[in-house]
């Protein structure tokens, strides 16, 4: 490990608070070329999320050379690899980058379970990896250079039931969540957990699998227990069918659902029946960050459709990345010590910092459906 | 909730079974699984996307995009199935070249489509168009997909029994030989076979895209496997037992979450299916029903 | 030297991963050869890796140990599922143990012990290239002796023609309980080391379209021939990195090359130096 740029890395850290980001200046890795690595599934079953991150870091590639995003004068390039949305490639992918002796970091896979199974490689060799959606648990436990910069399940939902329940003082509920994902499975687990918590009576469970597009036996079963609220752990393409074929059957119960519902065309596709929805998340996309509208309006402008919360978590990983970029980290050693040291970034997310188990430190933000576009909840 | 069931049960039903008498055409007549036949089901769907945003009214959408499943289906023969159909190569290698041109189908929509999910402008399908009747509900355009469906499948069955084509078809698929051998042109036979096959197919995605306002590239992978088990289930070639097998796959996928068994949907569906198979090794209606089709 | 230890320190997992899909190619080949179309390899692949990674994770059992039991209840498996399919061929068989897949996937992805949809993961990745090349080289070995026994004389008689098969005294049904329960041993053998090298195992990793994966490196290889199996799981598994640089072109490409190989050699690799009919009757 290089010990000169520790204490250099730390003292930057702290300058950034107030140091404003934007124009480009000249940093101590001015000149250098940087080359991270990114693995997205831009193609197979998970392309519908991965190819919003591919996009992400293609924008951050622009801005960097435009010198919207500022690193420090180095030229830093993210090369986006598909991963095919298979779990071999994923991992032949992390050695590829691992070894190619010019790779400092990899961002991504796209799922927690790719996660689990590249991640173990990197952490044997210390090298540094973060995650920008793969939000399962245990995934930072996989070793001291894992990070991730999206929130967990488990750091979203509890407030979201707070705060719904707080407000509505719903007595029962329903969960519907995918049970063959990782990601759905934990956010059907852990609303089941805050309910019951929150003193609900969960009065019925159905599950589903990735890819169902018809909900409405499921729904059925729901209605005739008449639950006030139907909680939903699910990705956004089968939650936007949960939602409109629960309008078509004429329930009425509030919505409530995670990290997975929250789209900009959430409304455009899920129509009429998602108003009123509430959704727990990392990110909103009408965020007043100054990065965070001039990256909704840029996105917006180069792909003719606004950014997910895939993108945005891709873009803040970007811009962690140039920053640390920014302040002298070139090779493996110096991205760690300086993901390390990290204290507060300010990104499209709002400014973020990680906590001693490298996990994001944020507050998940609560959003509710009105009109047809998300607004805070209140 | 009953009442309501059944009818879920019964439209998720007729789509499957719609999709299942393609494949099991081309299965009847060729002794092929045709792997393709979800790709074009996908590609068919993301046809009538296009038209209906071009302007084109959605009946028109509808049978236009089931004519490119079609022609989809005969390409897919030429490039897939007649090269090896010269070398006699089996039944199993052709399986993988459908495959292969599965992967290029999605991977052509991909390039066109990008991977967002496209929906119907909604207006055409407003889902506030419910109708209550006693105690179900269900929605205008559920009707017309039933309809449509049941409609299809009426259409091919008349097809089969009545026309020139239809005898043409059944006696390739009883001996190809002898066929040929009476003067029936094989290829031209087996190019209106795909034809048919693919356009039913094709028109099973469009139904699908409209049923639920959304049409994504992997649309057709749940049903792949599953049309698949119909298939087989209804008994090899028969188109009878294709629409049958749809039926039951559609009713027992209901019920299994009616009864609150959701998370054991697909084993109680696929251990069904077993079961029957178990019992009858050559499915419900025998092994070779389209030449009494 | 060096440049050798390089090129594996870059690519060794890929290289692992070939060695297990080999196996795995093995294992359909067998069943192929007796002239049934059994898909159920992703099935025992998956209890296998099932039962290795609950024994080592939670029994702390040794490698070897776990292997053989994951073997085993994989070799049992494949017996007992010969029974109720007796009657299935072609197809019919194909389909009835692709439902049988399905419904052990949904049972891993329902039960606690295998830790549903999140999977079981910090799995040891014990099993090194030597390991399962060596295993890769019994198995070839083991098909090899038995390609010279009465054994194999009655696997292909029973390919060709049961009734004849049954007529000059074969015992179908044995044969076929044999064949299952082999090809079930085989891919134990890959499942097993698929639990030892990759960190994590997951329901989805062997559902159908591992199955169909398998089916593509058989056929792909050329359908009767162990060689061939070996080699289209080889060439498959290597081609996704090949043409990586195609990068927007990588999946049409993938399935054009598929659909070309497949037409102009639909005896599959193997048949591209052996003369000969190369096919099986499903």
């Amino acid at each position: 490990m290089n010990r000169t740029s520790v204490p250099a890395l730390a003292l930057l850290a702290v300058v950034a608070l107030v140091a404003p980001s934007g124009a480009a200046s000249k940093g101590p890795a001015a000149g250098k070329t940087v080359h991270i690595g990114v693995i997205a599934d831009v193609t197979g079953g998970a392309g519908v999320y991965g190819t919003p991150q591919k996009n992400a870091y293609e924008l951050a590639n622009e801005d960097i050379k435009s010198g919207k995003l500022d690193a420090g004068g180095a030229s830093l390039t993210f090369d986006v690899q598909d991963a095919a949305s298979d779990g071999a490639q994923v991992v032949n992918l992390m050695q590829k980058f691992m070894t190619d002796g010019s790779t400092p970091l990899v961002l991504g896979p796209t799922l927690s379970g790719e996660a689990f199974k590249a991640f173990p490689i990197a952490a044997r060799a210390n090298f540094p990896v973060m995650g920008t959606s793969t939000t399962a648990e245990g995934v930072t436990a996989m070793g001291p250079s894992v990070y991730r910069d999206s929130l967990a399940e488990s750091q979203v939902i509890p407030t979201t039931v707070k705060r719904t329940h707080d407000k509505w003082h719903y007595k029962s509920a329903a969960v519907i969540y995918g049970d063959d994902n990782a990601f759905t499975k934990t956010d059907g687990d852990i609303f089941t957990r805050e309910l019951k918590a929150a003193g609900v009576d969960v009065v019925d469970t159905e599950t589903f699998h990735i890819k169902d597009t018809d909900f409405q036996p499921a729904l059925t079963r729901i209605e005739s227990k008449h639950p006030d609220v139907i909680a939903i752990g699910a990705l956004f393409p089968e939650a936007t069918k949960i939602i409109q074929q629960a309008g078509k059957l004429g329930i009425k119960a509030h919505m409530i659902g995670g990290n997975g519902l929250n789209a900009p065309d959430m409304y455009s596709v899920a129509g009429p029946s998602a108003q009123g929805t509430v959704v727990g998340a990392a990110w909103y996309s009408g965020a007043k960050y100054p990065s965070n509208l001039d990256f909704v309006k840029s996105y917006t402008a180069k792909y003719g459709k606004g950014p997910d919360q895939f993108a945005a978590q891709s873009y803040a990983a970007a811009q962690i990345v140039a920053y640390l970029v920014a302040h002298g980290a070139t090779t493996k050693d110096e991205m760690l010590s300086g993901l390390h040291n990290v204290r507060v970034i300010q990104t499209v997310l709002g400014p973020i910092g990680f906590d001693p188990n490298r996990d994001v430190k944020s507050s998940p933000v609560i959003l509710s459906i009105v009109k047809d576009g998300f607004t805070y909840f209140h | 909730m009953v009442a309501q069931q059944l009818l879920n049960g019964l439209f998720l039903g007729a789509v499957y079974a719609l999709f299942a008498v393609g494949y099991t055409l081309v299965f009847g007549v060729l002794d092929i699984l045709n792997l393709a036949h979800a790709a074009i089901f996908t590609a068919s769907a993301f046809a009538a996307f296009s038209l209906a945003a071009a302007g084109v009214p959605l009946p028109l959408a509808f049978l236009g995009a089931a004519a490119v499943g079609g022609v989809l289906g005969v390409l897919l023969d030429r490039a897939a199935f007649a090269p090896l159909r010269r070398r006699n190569a089996g039944t199993l290698v052709p399986l993988i070249s459908s495959i292969g041109v599965a992967i290029i189908i999605g991977a052509v929509l991909r390039g066109i489509y990008g991977v967002d999910e496209r929906h119907f402008v909604t207006g055409a399908l407003d889902t506030a168009q419910a109708i209550h009747l006693g105690p179900v509900t269900f929605t205008t355009v559920e009707l017309t997909i039933f309809v449509a469906a049941v409609a299809l499948m009426v259409g091919l069955s008349w097809v089969l029994r009545a026309t020139t084509l239809g005898r043409r078809i059944r006696a390739v698929a009883q001996d190809r030989i002898a066929a040929a051998l009476l003067g029936v042109d094989l290829e031209r036979t087996i190019a209106a076979t795909f034809f048919i096959a693919s356009s039913l197919g094709g028109a099973a995605g469009v139904l699908t895209g409209l049923e639920y306002n959304s049409v994504t590239l992997d649309m057709g992978s749940p049903i792949e496997l599953k049309g698949l088990a119909i298939i087989i289930l209804g008994g090899m070639g028969s188109v009878t037992g294709a629409v049958i097998g749809g039926f039951i796959i559609g009713a027992v996928e209901t019920l299994a979450i009616a009864l609150g068994l959701s998370e054991w949907r697909d084993a109680i569906t696929f251990g069904v299916m077993f079961v029957i198979l178990v019992a009858r090794p050559s499915g419900l209606f025998g092994k070779r029903a389209l030449r009494q089709a | 030297m060096n440049a050798l230890a390089e090129f594996y320190a870059r690519h060794s997992q890929l290289i692992d991963q070939i060695g297990i899909n080999a196996i795995l190619a093995l294992s359909l080949s067998v069943s192929l050869q007796a002239g049934q179309l059994a898909l159920a390899q992703a099935a025992f692949m998956g209890i296998a890796a099932y039962v290795t990674a609950i024994l080592t994770l939670t029994y702390h059992w040794p490698i070897v140990a776990t292997i053989l039991v994951a073997v085993i209840v994989a070799t049992l498996v494949g017996a007992a599922l010969a029974y109720p399919v007796r009657r299935l061929r072609g197809v019919f068989l194909a389909i009835a143990t692709i439902g049988f897949g399905e419904i052990v996937r949904v049972i891993a992805n329902n039960l606690g012990i295998t830790g549903g949809a999140e999977g079981m993961s910090g799995l040891p990745q014990d099993a090194n290239t030597a390991t399962i090349y060596a295993a890769l080289a019994i198995v070839a070995l083991l098909l090899f002796s038995l390609s010279r026994t009465k054994f194999a004389l009655a696997v292909a008689l029973v390919r060709e023609d049961e009734h004849a098969a049954a007529g000059v005294g074969v015992d179908v049904g044995t044969v076929r309980t044999l064949s299952l329960a082999l090809g079930g041993a085989i891919a134990g053998l890959a499942g097993a080391l698929y639990a030892h090298s990759s960190a994590f195992i997951t329901p989805t990793d062997f559902g159908f379209e591992r199955m169909e994966q398998i089916l593509v490196w058989c056929v792909i290889g050329g359908v009767t021939s162990p060689l061939g199996a070996v080699l289209g799981a080889m060439f498959l598994s290597v081609l996704p990195e090949l043409i990586r640089f195609l990068a927007d072109y990588r999946e049409i490409t993938n399935g054009i090359i598929l659909l070309l190989v497949i037409v102009f050699a639909p005896g599959g690799l193997a048949s591209l130096w052996r003369r000969g009919p190369v096919r099986v009757r499903v």
